[in-house]
Protein backbone atom coordinates (compact mmCIF):
# COMPACT_ATOMS: atom_id res chain seq x y z
CA UNK A 1 0.00 0.00 0.00
CA UNK A 2 2.31 2.39 1.43
CA UNK A 3 4.70 1.93 -1.57
CA UNK A 4 2.12 1.70 -4.03
CA UNK A 5 1.76 5.46 -3.22
CA UNK A 6 4.92 7.10 -3.54
CA UNK A 7 5.09 7.16 -7.63
CA UNK A 8 1.99 8.75 -6.68
CA UNK A 9 2.84 11.39 -4.18
CA UNK A 10 6.25 11.67 -6.12
CA UNK A 11 4.30 13.01 -9.67
CA UNK A 12 2.20 15.16 -7.35
CA UNK A 13 5.05 17.07 -5.98
CA UNK A 14 6.38 17.56 -9.46
CA UNK A 15 3.29 18.60 -11.13
CA UNK A 16 0.88 19.50 -8.41
CA UNK A 17 -3.03 20.46 -10.07
CA UNK A 18 -2.29 18.28 -12.55
CA UNK A 19 -5.57 15.66 -13.12
CA UNK A 20 -4.73 12.45 -11.52
CA UNK A 21 -5.82 9.31 -13.10
CA UNK A 22 -4.62 7.40 -10.12
CA UNK A 23 -7.89 5.15 -8.91
CA UNK A 24 -8.24 3.17 -5.86
CA UNK A 25 -5.91 3.42 -3.03
CA UNK A 26 -4.44 7.31 -3.87
CA UNK A 27 -7.75 8.96 -4.28
CA UNK A 28 -9.25 7.73 -1.53
CA UNK A 29 -6.54 9.47 0.12
CA UNK A 30 -7.98 12.53 -0.99
CA UNK A 31 -11.00 11.76 1.16
CA UNK A 32 -9.39 14.34 3.73
CA UNK A 33 -9.27 17.11 1.25
CA UNK A 34 -12.14 16.59 -0.34
CA UNK A 35 -13.63 17.10 3.35
CA UNK A 36 -11.78 20.30 3.58
CA UNK A 37 -13.17 21.56 0.45
CA UNK A 38 -9.03 21.26 -0.20
CA UNK A 39 -9.44 19.91 -3.68
CA UNK A 40 -9.81 21.99 -6.73
CA UNK A 41 -12.85 22.05 -9.02
CA UNK A 42 -11.90 18.98 -11.30
CA UNK A 43 -10.64 16.78 -8.64
CA UNK A 44 -13.51 17.64 -6.57
CA UNK A 45 -15.92 16.47 -9.46
CA UNK A 46 -13.86 13.69 -10.06
CA UNK A 47 -13.63 12.36 -6.46
CA UNK A 48 -17.53 12.73 -6.49
CA UNK A 49 -17.83 10.34 -8.95
CA UNK A 50 -15.19 8.16 -7.66
CA UNK A 51 -17.73 8.25 -4.24
CA UNK A 52 -20.84 6.82 -6.33
CA UNK A 53 -18.86 3.94 -6.17
CA UNK A 54 -17.14 3.54 -3.05
CA UNK A 55 -18.98 3.02 -0.33
CA UNK A 56 -16.38 3.08 2.16
CA UNK A 57 -15.11 6.55 1.10
CA UNK A 58 -18.55 7.56 1.48
CA UNK A 59 -18.96 6.74 5.05
CA UNK A 60 -15.33 7.82 5.68
CA UNK A 61 -16.37 10.76 4.58
CA UNK A 62 -19.53 11.70 6.42
CA UNK A 63 -17.66 10.70 9.54
CA UNK A 64 -14.95 13.06 8.45
CA UNK A 65 -17.44 15.80 8.01
CA UNK A 66 -18.65 15.28 11.83
CA UNK A 67 -15.52 16.32 12.90
CA UNK A 68 -15.19 19.35 10.66
CA UNK A 69 -18.63 20.48 11.30
CA UNK A 70 -17.42 21.20 15.06
CA UNK A 71 -14.67 22.84 14.00
CA UNK A 72 -17.39 24.98 12.14
CA UNK A 73 -19.51 25.57 15.18
CA UNK A 74 -16.28 25.71 17.38
CA UNK A 75 -16.12 29.46 15.43
CA UNK A 76 -20.23 30.04 16.09
CA UNK A 77 -20.83 34.14 16.43
CA UNK A 78 -24.17 35.61 17.30
CA UNK A 79 -25.01 37.04 14.12
CA UNK A 80 -26.52 40.68 14.16
CA UNK A 81 -30.24 40.58 15.22
CA UNK A 82 -31.55 42.05 11.92
CA UNK A 83 -30.29 39.45 9.85
CA UNK A 84 -32.74 37.32 11.77
CA UNK A 85 -35.52 38.87 10.43
CA UNK A 86 -34.26 39.50 6.54
CA UNK A 87 -33.27 35.85 6.51
CA UNK A 88 -36.89 34.28 7.59
CA UNK A 89 -38.82 36.94 5.50
CA UNK A 90 -36.30 36.08 2.31
CA UNK A 91 -37.00 32.40 2.91
CA UNK A 92 -40.55 33.06 2.49
CA UNK A 93 -39.79 33.67 -0.95
CA UNK A 94 -37.59 30.56 -2.13
CA UNK A 95 -39.50 28.09 -3.58
CA UNK A 96 -38.40 24.48 -1.23
CA UNK A 97 -37.05 21.69 -3.54
CA UNK A 98 -39.09 18.22 -3.68
CA UNK A 99 -37.04 15.61 -1.59
CA UNK A 100 -34.62 13.61 -3.99
CA UNK A 101 -37.16 10.33 -5.63
CA UNK A 102 -34.92 7.22 -4.67
CA UNK A 103 -35.11 6.04 -8.24
CA UNK A 104 -31.57 5.65 -8.42
CA UNK A 105 -29.02 2.73 -6.82
CA UNK A 106 -28.98 3.26 -3.10
CA UNK A 107 -25.37 4.41 -3.29
CA UNK A 108 -25.89 7.43 -5.87
CA UNK A 109 -29.31 8.94 -4.04
CA UNK A 110 -26.90 8.79 -0.84
CA UNK A 111 -24.15 10.77 -3.04
CA UNK A 112 -26.78 13.09 -4.31
CA UNK A 113 -27.54 14.00 -0.46
CA UNK A 114 -23.92 13.95 1.07
CA UNK A 115 -22.54 15.96 -1.08
CA UNK A 116 -24.66 18.98 -0.89
CA UNK A 117 -24.54 20.37 -4.14
CA UNK A 118 -26.65 23.37 -4.52
CA UNK A 119 -29.36 22.47 -6.87
CA UNK A 120 -29.54 23.61 -10.64
CA UNK A 121 -31.03 26.54 -10.64
CA UNK A 122 -28.80 28.24 -8.27
CA UNK A 123 -25.96 27.06 -9.84
CA UNK A 124 -27.06 28.29 -12.58
CA UNK A 125 -27.28 31.73 -11.22
CA UNK A 126 -25.58 32.12 -7.90
CA UNK A 127 -26.91 35.37 -7.60
CA UNK A 128 -30.11 34.56 -7.36
CA UNK A 129 -29.81 34.06 -3.59
CA UNK A 130 -28.12 37.72 -3.03
CA UNK A 131 -30.78 39.06 -5.32
CA UNK A 132 -34.03 37.44 -3.27
CA UNK A 133 -32.39 38.44 -0.17
CA UNK A 134 -31.71 41.99 -1.39
CA UNK A 135 -35.39 42.31 -2.63
CA UNK A 136 -36.38 41.11 0.77
CA UNK A 137 -34.48 43.35 2.73
CA UNK A 138 -36.18 46.26 0.80
CA UNK A 139 -39.66 44.40 1.15
CA UNK A 140 -38.92 44.38 5.02
CA UNK A 141 -37.63 47.79 4.97
CA UNK A 142 -40.76 49.26 3.10
CA UNK A 143 -42.96 47.28 5.46
CA UNK A 144 -41.83 48.88 8.01
CA UNK A 145 -42.43 52.84 6.80
CA UNK A 146 -45.74 51.64 5.69
CA UNK A 147 -46.21 50.43 9.14
CA UNK A 148 -46.82 47.02 7.68
CA UNK A 149 -44.82 45.67 10.26
CA UNK A 150 -46.99 42.71 11.73
CA UNK A 151 -46.64 40.62 14.67
CA UNK A 152 -46.18 37.81 12.13
CA UNK A 153 -44.71 36.92 9.28
CA UNK A 154 -47.56 36.19 7.50
CA UNK A 155 -49.04 38.93 7.85
CA UNK A 156 -47.26 40.96 7.24
CA UNK A 157 -46.83 39.10 3.73
CA UNK A 158 -50.80 39.49 3.07
CA UNK A 159 -50.79 42.78 3.09
CA UNK A 160 -47.92 42.99 0.11
CA UNK A 161 -48.99 39.31 -1.06
CA UNK A 162 -49.60 40.88 -4.70
CA UNK A 163 -46.59 42.79 -5.32
CA UNK A 164 -44.83 39.59 -3.23
CA UNK A 165 -46.11 37.00 -5.91
CA UNK A 166 -44.71 39.31 -9.09
CA UNK A 167 -41.57 39.78 -7.27
CA UNK A 168 -41.00 36.45 -6.24
CA UNK A 169 -41.89 35.09 -10.14
CA UNK A 170 -39.71 37.49 -11.60
CA UNK A 171 -37.02 36.12 -9.16
CA UNK A 172 -37.99 32.23 -10.18
CA UNK A 173 -37.93 33.22 -13.76
CA UNK A 174 -35.80 30.76 -16.04
CA UNK A 175 -34.46 33.74 -17.94
CA UNK A 176 -34.10 36.22 -14.56
CA UNK A 177 -31.30 38.15 -15.17
CA UNK A 178 -29.42 40.72 -12.81
CA UNK A 179 -28.25 43.70 -13.71
CA UNK A 180 -26.31 46.32 -11.30
CA UNK A 181 -25.59 49.95 -12.24
CA UNK A 182 -23.54 52.60 -10.34
CA UNK A 183 -26.04 55.59 -9.44
CA UNK A 184 -23.94 58.77 -10.31
CA UNK A 185 -25.06 60.80 -7.23
CA UNK A 186 -23.94 57.28 -5.21
CA UNK A 187 -25.63 53.86 -4.62
CA UNK A 188 -25.86 50.91 -6.42
CA UNK A 189 -29.10 49.95 -8.21
CA UNK A 190 -29.99 46.57 -8.99
CA UNK A 191 -32.23 44.82 -11.50
CA UNK A 192 -33.82 41.53 -12.06
CA UNK A 193 -35.16 41.36 -15.13
CA UNK A 194 -37.35 38.75 -17.27
CA UNK A 195 -37.98 39.31 -20.93
CA UNK A 196 -40.07 36.43 -20.96
CA UNK A 197 -42.49 38.50 -18.44
CA UNK A 198 -41.36 41.50 -19.88
CA UNK A 199 -41.06 42.55 -16.37
CA UNK A 200 -37.87 43.45 -14.08
CA UNK A 201 -37.92 44.23 -10.10
CA UNK A 202 -35.24 47.29 -9.37
CA UNK A 203 -33.49 48.08 -5.96
CA UNK A 204 -31.28 49.84 -5.18
CA UNK A 205 -29.32 50.41 -2.07
CA UNK A 206 -27.06 53.16 -0.67
CA UNK A 207 -28.81 56.03 -2.67
CA UNK A 208 -28.07 59.52 -0.96
CA UNK A 209 -30.45 60.68 1.25
CA UNK A 210 -33.12 63.58 -0.17
CA UNK A 211 -34.48 66.39 1.39
CA UNK A 212 -37.80 66.01 2.58
CA UNK A 213 -38.91 67.94 -1.06
CA UNK A 214 -37.45 65.73 -3.10
CA UNK A 215 -38.03 62.31 -4.36
CA UNK A 216 -36.11 59.19 -6.82
CA UNK A 217 -38.67 58.68 -9.58
CA UNK A 218 -38.05 55.28 -11.71
CA UNK A 219 -38.95 56.08 -15.78
CA UNK A 220 -39.07 53.46 -18.68
CA UNK A 221 -37.13 55.42 -21.17
CA UNK A 222 -38.08 53.37 -24.95
CA UNK A 223 -38.10 54.56 -28.47
CA UNK A 224 -41.62 56.06 -27.68
CA UNK A 225 -40.83 58.18 -24.79
CA UNK A 226 -40.65 58.45 -21.28
CA UNK A 227 -43.47 56.54 -19.06
CA UNK A 228 -42.82 56.89 -15.07
CA UNK A 229 -42.84 54.08 -13.54
CA UNK A 230 -43.35 55.06 -9.56
CA UNK A 231 -41.70 57.07 -7.04
CA UNK A 232 -39.11 55.30 -4.95
CA UNK A 233 -40.49 54.43 -1.62
CA UNK A 234 -37.81 56.49 1.14
CA UNK A 235 -35.42 53.65 1.86
CA UNK A 236 -35.14 52.40 5.01
CA UNK A 237 -31.25 50.58 6.31
CA UNK A 238 -30.18 51.62 3.19
CA UNK A 239 -32.10 49.82 1.05
CA UNK A 240 -34.74 51.16 -1.71
CA UNK A 241 -37.05 49.41 -3.52
CA UNK A 242 -38.29 46.77 -4.76
CA UNK A 243 -40.30 48.46 -7.31
CA UNK A 244 -41.83 46.08 -10.35
CA UNK A 245 -41.79 47.61 -13.92
CA UNK A 246 -44.22 45.52 -16.56
CA UNK A 247 -45.43 45.51 -19.92
CA UNK A 248 -41.79 46.52 -20.75
CA UNK A 249 -40.81 46.52 -24.76
CA UNK A 250 -38.24 45.98 -26.96
CA UNK A 251 -35.33 48.67 -26.49
CA UNK A 252 -36.31 49.91 -23.55
CA UNK A 253 -33.96 51.50 -20.38
CA UNK A 254 -34.63 52.30 -17.23
CA UNK A 255 -34.01 55.59 -15.73
CA UNK A 256 -33.72 57.14 -12.42
CA UNK A 257 -33.95 60.50 -11.45
CA UNK A 258 -34.68 63.19 -8.80
CA UNK A 259 -38.01 65.18 -9.10
CA UNK A 260 -40.09 66.91 -6.63
CA UNK A 261 -41.41 65.02 -3.65
CA UNK A 262 -44.67 64.71 -5.60
CA UNK A 263 -43.62 63.05 -8.92
CA UNK A 264 -43.39 64.32 -12.11
CA UNK A 265 -44.76 63.36 -15.38
CA UNK A 266 -41.56 63.75 -17.50
CA UNK A 267 -38.24 63.87 -16.08
CA UNK A 268 -36.98 66.86 -15.55
CA UNK A 269 -33.21 66.38 -15.33
CA UNK A 270 -31.04 63.69 -17.04
CA UNK A 271 -30.70 60.06 -15.25
CA UNK A 272 -28.62 59.60 -12.48
CA UNK A 273 -28.14 56.10 -13.48
CA UNK A 274 -29.78 54.36 -17.15
CA UNK A 275 -29.99 51.02 -17.42
CA UNK A 276 -29.95 49.16 -20.60
CA UNK A 277 -32.40 46.07 -20.18
CA UNK A 278 -31.30 44.42 -23.22
CA UNK B 1 -28.02 10.64 14.38
CA UNK B 2 -27.45 7.73 12.16
CA UNK B 3 -30.57 5.80 11.57
CA UNK B 4 -29.68 1.75 11.50
CA UNK B 5 -26.24 2.71 11.18
CA UNK B 6 -25.47 1.89 14.53
CA UNK B 7 -23.59 -1.42 14.02
CA UNK B 8 -19.74 -0.95 14.45
CA UNK B 9 -17.21 -1.85 11.58
CA UNK B 10 -18.76 0.77 8.96
CA UNK B 11 -15.51 3.17 9.34
CA UNK B 12 -12.92 1.95 7.42
CA UNK B 13 -10.56 4.91 8.66
CA UNK B 14 -11.60 3.87 12.32
CA UNK B 15 -8.31 4.94 13.82
CA UNK B 16 -6.96 3.00 16.80
CA UNK B 17 -7.47 5.80 19.30
CA UNK B 18 -10.63 5.61 21.52
CA UNK B 19 -13.38 7.75 21.89
CA UNK B 20 -12.35 10.08 25.69
CA UNK B 21 -16.05 11.38 25.74
CA UNK B 22 -19.13 9.67 27.24
CA UNK B 23 -22.10 9.24 25.49
CA UNK B 24 -23.20 11.61 27.87
CA UNK B 25 -21.46 14.67 26.42
CA UNK B 26 -22.27 13.74 22.99
CA UNK B 27 -25.74 15.24 23.44
CA UNK B 28 -24.45 18.55 23.50
CA UNK B 29 -22.46 18.56 20.71
CA UNK B 30 -24.36 21.02 18.37
CA UNK B 31 -23.68 24.08 20.20
CA UNK B 32 -25.53 22.87 23.56
CA UNK B 33 -29.05 22.09 21.20
CA UNK B 34 -29.19 18.02 20.28
CA UNK B 35 -28.71 17.39 17.16
CA UNK B 36 -31.72 15.00 17.04
CA UNK B 37 -33.69 18.00 17.52
CA UNK B 38 -31.87 20.12 14.69
CA UNK B 39 -32.52 17.65 12.15
CA UNK B 40 -36.57 17.21 13.61
CA UNK B 41 -36.06 20.57 12.87
CA UNK B 42 -35.24 20.21 9.14
CA UNK B 43 -37.70 17.62 8.27
CA UNK B 44 -40.42 20.12 9.53
CA UNK B 45 -38.51 22.90 7.30
CA UNK B 46 -38.75 20.51 4.15
CA UNK B 47 -42.71 20.57 4.83
CA UNK B 48 -42.39 24.64 4.68
CA UNK B 49 -42.55 24.75 8.37
CA UNK B 50 -41.77 28.44 8.95
CA UNK B 51 -41.57 28.00 12.62
CA UNK B 52 -39.07 25.35 12.54
CA UNK B 53 -36.76 27.40 10.00
CA UNK B 54 -36.89 30.19 12.64
CA UNK B 55 -35.69 27.40 14.97
CA UNK B 56 -32.95 25.89 12.41
CA UNK B 57 -32.04 29.92 11.99
CA UNK B 58 -31.37 30.01 16.08
CA UNK B 59 -29.32 27.20 16.21
CA UNK B 60 -27.18 27.32 12.76
CA UNK B 61 -26.66 31.10 12.03
CA UNK B 62 -24.21 31.36 14.71
CA UNK B 63 -22.01 28.68 13.44
CA UNK B 64 -22.55 29.19 9.91
CA UNK B 65 -21.60 32.98 10.33
CA UNK B 66 -18.91 32.05 11.90
CA UNK B 67 -17.06 29.42 9.83
CA UNK B 68 -18.06 32.02 7.19
CA UNK B 69 -16.33 34.66 8.33
CA UNK B 70 -13.63 32.70 9.84
CA UNK B 71 -13.13 31.96 5.72
CA UNK B 72 -13.59 35.17 4.13
CA UNK B 73 -12.98 37.77 7.16
CA UNK B 74 -14.95 40.38 5.22
CA UNK B 75 -17.41 41.14 7.75
CA UNK B 76 -20.52 42.41 5.20
CA UNK B 77 -20.09 39.75 2.54
CA UNK B 78 -20.14 37.02 5.54
CA UNK B 79 -23.42 38.13 6.88
CA UNK B 80 -24.51 37.98 2.89
CA UNK B 81 -23.21 34.28 2.39
CA UNK B 82 -24.85 33.92 5.57
CA UNK B 83 -28.13 34.18 5.02
CA UNK B 84 -27.41 32.62 0.92
CA UNK B 85 -26.56 29.37 3.43
CA UNK B 86 -29.59 29.74 5.34
CA UNK B 87 -31.86 30.50 2.31
CA UNK B 88 -29.93 26.93 0.71
CA UNK B 89 -30.50 25.46 3.92
CA UNK B 90 -34.53 25.95 3.89
CA UNK B 91 -34.51 25.68 -0.33
CA UNK B 92 -33.42 22.17 -0.05
CA UNK B 93 -33.88 20.76 3.45
CA UNK B 94 -35.87 17.83 2.11
CA UNK B 95 -32.37 16.98 0.40
CA UNK B 96 -31.09 16.25 3.97
CA UNK B 97 -30.91 12.76 4.69
CA UNK B 98 -30.91 11.80 8.37
CA UNK B 99 -29.52 8.76 7.57
CA UNK B 100 -26.10 10.35 5.58
CA UNK B 101 -24.78 12.17 8.56
CA UNK B 102 -26.02 15.05 11.29
CA UNK B 103 -28.00 18.14 10.69
CA UNK B 104 -25.15 20.09 12.02
CA UNK B 105 -22.79 18.59 9.56
CA UNK B 106 -25.18 18.82 6.30
CA UNK B 107 -25.74 22.35 7.06
CA UNK B 108 -21.94 23.16 7.54
CA UNK B 109 -20.70 21.58 4.66
CA UNK B 110 -23.22 23.78 2.92
CA UNK B 111 -21.66 26.69 4.31
CA UNK B 112 -17.99 26.19 4.44
CA UNK B 113 -18.65 25.21 0.70
CA UNK B 114 -20.00 28.06 -0.33
CA UNK B 115 -17.75 30.08 1.61
CA UNK B 116 -14.59 28.87 -0.42
CA UNK B 117 -16.26 28.70 -3.25
CA UNK B 118 -16.88 32.67 -2.59
CA UNK B 119 -13.33 33.05 -2.28
CA UNK B 120 -12.41 31.28 -4.85
CA UNK B 121 -14.28 32.77 -7.34
CA UNK B 122 -13.84 36.57 -6.24
CA UNK B 123 -10.36 36.77 -4.83
CA UNK B 124 -7.78 37.37 -7.55
CA UNK B 125 -4.45 35.45 -7.02
CA UNK B 126 -2.26 38.14 -5.96
CA UNK B 127 -4.81 38.61 -3.08
CA UNK B 128 -4.55 35.50 -2.26
CA UNK B 129 -0.50 35.79 -2.36
CA UNK B 130 -0.63 38.66 -0.67
CA UNK B 131 -3.15 37.11 2.34
CA UNK B 132 -0.90 34.17 2.90
CA UNK B 133 2.28 35.93 3.18
CA UNK B 134 1.27 38.07 5.79
CA UNK B 135 -0.89 35.82 8.02
CA UNK B 136 1.35 33.71 10.60
CA UNK B 137 0.76 30.10 9.96
CA UNK B 138 -2.83 28.93 11.55
CA UNK B 139 -1.76 27.48 14.41
CA UNK B 140 -4.12 28.27 17.51
CA UNK B 141 -7.04 29.22 15.09
CA UNK B 142 -9.73 28.54 17.73
CA UNK B 143 -8.50 30.33 20.26
CA UNK B 144 -9.35 33.99 18.93
CA UNK B 145 -12.55 32.89 19.49
CA UNK B 146 -15.24 35.87 20.70
CA UNK B 147 -16.46 33.90 23.66
CA UNK B 148 -15.40 30.08 24.96
CA UNK B 149 -16.98 26.83 25.79
CA UNK B 150 -16.62 23.34 26.43
CA UNK B 151 -17.31 22.82 22.89
CA UNK B 152 -14.72 25.15 21.93
CA UNK B 153 -12.18 23.69 24.45
CA UNK B 154 -13.07 20.47 23.41
CA UNK B 155 -12.42 21.13 19.89
CA UNK B 156 -8.82 22.84 20.64
CA UNK B 157 -8.14 20.49 23.04
CA UNK B 158 -8.35 17.70 20.22
CA UNK B 159 -6.64 20.05 17.70
CA UNK B 160 -3.43 19.69 19.98
CA UNK B 161 -3.28 15.86 20.13
CA UNK B 162 -2.53 16.40 16.16
CA UNK B 163 1.11 16.72 15.11
CA UNK B 164 1.51 20.37 13.65
CA UNK B 165 2.03 19.35 10.19
CA UNK B 166 -1.88 17.67 10.84
CA UNK B 167 -2.94 20.72 12.40
CA UNK B 168 -1.55 23.33 10.11
CA UNK B 169 -3.04 21.29 7.09
CA UNK B 170 -6.24 20.95 8.77
CA UNK B 171 -6.57 24.32 9.73
CA UNK B 172 -5.19 26.51 6.61
CA UNK B 173 -7.70 24.32 4.53
CA UNK B 174 -10.74 24.34 6.41
CA UNK B 175 -10.36 27.45 7.86
CA UNK B 176 -8.79 29.81 5.59
CA UNK B 177 -10.24 28.26 2.30
CA UNK B 178 -6.61 27.11 0.92
CA UNK B 179 -6.28 24.08 -1.28
CA UNK B 180 -4.20 21.75 -0.66
CA UNK B 181 -1.81 22.54 -3.28
CA UNK B 182 -1.95 25.63 -1.70
CA UNK B 183 -1.26 24.79 1.81
CA UNK B 184 1.46 22.44 0.57
CA UNK B 185 3.29 25.57 -0.98
CA UNK B 186 2.26 27.34 2.53
CA UNK B 187 4.36 25.09 4.52
CA UNK B 188 6.73 24.24 2.17
CA UNK B 189 6.08 20.54 1.97
CA UNK B 190 4.83 18.28 -1.02
CA UNK B 191 1.57 17.88 -1.91
CA UNK B 192 0.87 14.30 -1.12
CA UNK B 193 2.47 15.07 2.68
CA UNK B 194 -0.39 17.46 2.60
CA UNK B 195 -3.45 14.99 1.72
CA UNK B 196 -2.47 12.22 4.00
CA UNK B 197 -2.07 15.14 6.44
CA UNK B 198 -5.70 16.22 6.15
CA UNK B 199 -6.72 12.67 6.30
CA UNK B 200 -5.07 11.45 9.08
CA UNK B 201 -5.53 14.55 11.23
CA UNK B 202 -9.44 14.41 10.90
CA UNK B 203 -9.38 10.70 11.47
CA UNK B 204 -7.56 11.78 14.67
CA UNK B 205 -9.74 14.42 15.47
CA UNK B 206 -12.95 12.70 14.70
CA UNK B 207 -11.90 10.09 17.04
CA UNK B 208 -11.17 12.54 19.90
CA UNK B 209 -14.25 14.30 19.56
CA UNK B 210 -16.20 11.10 19.37
CA UNK B 211 -18.05 11.78 16.31
CA UNK B 212 -18.36 10.14 13.26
Amino acid sequence: MRTRLIPTRLRHAFLPGVRRQARGSSLHALVGAYVLDALPEAERLAFERHLLHCEQCRNDASGLREATALLATATAVPPRPELRERTLNAAALVRQLPPVVDEQPDGARRVARLTSRPAAAVRRRPWLAVAVSAVMAALVATSVVLGLHASSMQNRLTAAQQRDSVIAAILGAHDATMLTAQVQTGGTATVVMSHHMHALVFTASGLTRLPRSRAYELWVMGPAGDTPAGLLPPGHDGMSGPMVVRQLSPGDRLGLTVESASGSPHPTSPPIVLVTLD
Amino acid sequence: MRGGDAAGGRHGLRGAQSERDSRDSRDSRDGGVSRDGLAIALTAVARGDEAAFRAVYDQAAPAVLGIVRRVLRDPAQSEEVMQEVLLEVWRSAARFDPAAGSATAWIMTLAHRRAVDRVRSEQRAAERELRAASMPVAYDEVADAVESSLERERVRRCLDGLTDLQRESVTLAYYRGYTYAEVAGLLGVAVGTVKTRMRDGLIRLRDCLGVG
